[in-house]
C-alpha cells in the first residue's frame, strides 16, 4: 500500500491553479508539491471540506480541492449533504483513508472496519464517488473531474507515514493573509480593501510622501 | 408588528450592512426570516445540516470576499463552538451571528439552553447585542458587521421573539 504523498504527487501537475484546503500533514506535503501561497490550512477537525465549500461558491470558475483524511471525514459527514446540495461543480474531494488518526496517535477511525467513505458521500448525495488503488487511477480521476466540472470524490485507502518534507512556516494569520491576497492576486479581484481608517471615513487617499 | 413585517425589516437590515451570503438553521420563530431571505436573489442562502459546518463555510466565502452570516438558534451556536475557537478566532476572520435566543425571558421551554448562551458567548470572548425591538435591527446588525470586520472576530447578535414578531 502506498502513502499520501505518492497519489499527491500525482496529480500536483495537473491540479494547475486550483486552491487547496487542507489540514496538518497533507498541507505540508501539498506546500512541498505545490509551493506558493494556494494553500489554505484547516486546524478545525473536519471543517476542510466546508471551508473549500466557501471558497468553492465565493469563487465558482476556479477549482478548488480538499485534502481530506478519514477522520476528518467522519467528524463532518453531515458537511457532505450541505456540499452535494450547494457544490456548483468546481470542488474536488480528495480523501486519503490510513484507517486511523494518524495525527492523533495512530488509534482506529470506523473505515478500519465497518465505514465506507464513498458509500457516505453517495448516500450524500455525491453524483461522482469513487474508490482508486494506485497513483496512476488517482491522476486518470482527477483529470476526469476536472474535465466534468461536478462535484467529485477521489478516495484511496493509504498507509499512514509521511516522507521528509518541510515544515509549515506560516503560522494562522500569516497563511490566511497570504491566501487572500493570493486570490487577489490570481483572480485581479480587491478582497481586503483598504486598511486606512481615515481615508475610509472621509473619503481621502492616503499621502504619498 | 406582525412576524412578516419584522422578517422584512431584519432581512433589509442584514442586506445593508452588506452581507450577501447567509448560512442557516431554522428554529420555528425565525421561519419567516429564512424564507424571506430566501426569497431573496440578492442573498446568496445555503441551508445547513449542523451549524459548525456553517462556519466553515462563511470562513470560506470570506477569504474570497463574501461577507457572511450564520443564522441559527442558541442550540446551533453551542454546536459551533469549536469551529468558532479554532477556524474564526485562530484565524481573526469576521462573521455575523444571528442567534435566536431560545430560553430568554418570557420563553418557556428553552431555559436551560437560554441560560447558558450568554457566559458561553463571553466565554469565547465574543461581543453580543441583544435586539429586541425590530427598529434597531438596522443600528445593531450594521453595527454589529462594522465590528466583526473592524475586529476580525465573531460578533453576536440575539435576536428575540419581540424583535421577530412572534407573540
Amino acid at each position: 500500500m502506498m502513502r499520501r504523498y505518492d497519489f499527491l504527487k500525482a496529480i500536483a501537475g495537473d491540479a494547475r491553479n486550483a486552491l487547496a484546503v487542507a489540514a496538518g500533514g497533507a498541507a505540508r506535503e501539498w506546500q512541498a508539491l505545490k509551493p506558493g501561497d494556494g494553500c489554505f490550512r484547516s486546524r478545525t477537525l473536519g471543517l476542510a471540506s466546508s471551508i473549500a465549500l466557501g471558497i468553492s461558491i465565493g469563487l465558482p470558475r476556479r477549482k478548488v480541492m480538499v485534502i481530506d483524511g478519514d477522520g476528518a471525514f467522519l467528524m463532518n459527514l453531515c458537511g457532505l449533504p450541505t456540499i452535494a446540495w450547494h457544490s456548483a461543480g468546481n470542488l474536488i474531494h480528495l480523501l486519503f483513508d490510513n484507517e486511523c488518526y494518524e495525527a492523533s496517535g495512530g488509534t482506529e477511525t470506523a473505515t478500519s472496519s465497518v465505514a465506507d467513505a464513498v458509500a457516505l458521500a453517495k448516500g450524500a448525495g455525491y453524483k461522482n464517488a469513487c474508490w482508486v488503488k494506485n497513483p496512476r487511477e488517482f491522476r486518470e480521476e482527477f483529470r476526469k473531474a476536472w474535465r466534468r466540472n461536478e462535484l467529485s470524490l477521489i478516495a484511496a485507502k493509504v498507509k499512514p507515514g509521511q516522507p521528509k518534507v518541510p515544515p509549515i512556516r506560516c503560522d494562522e494569520l500569516e497563511n490566511k493573509y497570504r491566501f487572500i491576497r493570493h486570490i487577489e492576486k490570481t483572480e485581479k479581484k480587491s478582497i481586503l480593501g483598504s486598511a486606512d481608517h481615515a481615508a475610509r471615513k472621509y473619503g481621502k487617499r492616503p499621502t504619498v510622501v | 408588528m406582525g412576524q412578516l413585517e419584522a422578517a422584512e425589516q431584519i432581512k433589509e437590515s442584514i442586506k445593508r450592512a452588506g452581507i450577501n451570503l447567509v448560512a442557516s438553521l431554522p428554529d420555528e420563530k425565525m421561519v419567516e426570516l429564512i424564507k424571506s431571505i430566501g426569497r431573496d436573489a440578492s442573498l446568496k442562502h445555503l441551508p445547513l445540516c449542523r451549524e459548525e459546518e456553517g462556519v466553515g463555510i462563511c470562513a470560506g466565502a470570506y477569504l474570497t470576499g463574501m461577507k457572511c452570516a450564520l443564522l441559527m438558534q442558541n442550540a446551533g451556536f453551542l454546536n459551533s463552538c469549536n469551529a468558532l475557537t479554532t477556524t474564526s478566532l485562530q484565524f481573526e476572520i469576521p462573521l455575523l451571528m444571528l442567534i435566536y435566543y431560545a430560553g430568554d425571558i418570557g420563553d418557556r421551554g428553552f431555559a436551560t439552553v437560554g441560560s447558558v448562551t450568554e457566559p458561553a458567548l463571553r466565554g469565547l470572548g465574543i461581543r453580543t447585542y441583544i435586539l429586541r425591538r425590530v427598529e434597531e435591527a438596522d443600528a445593531i446588525i450594521g453595527g454589529a458587521q462594522t465590528l466583526a470586520e473592524d475586529s476580525k472576530r465573531p460578533v453576536a447578535v440575539l435576536l428575540t421573539k419581540t424583535a421577530l414578531g412572534v407573540a
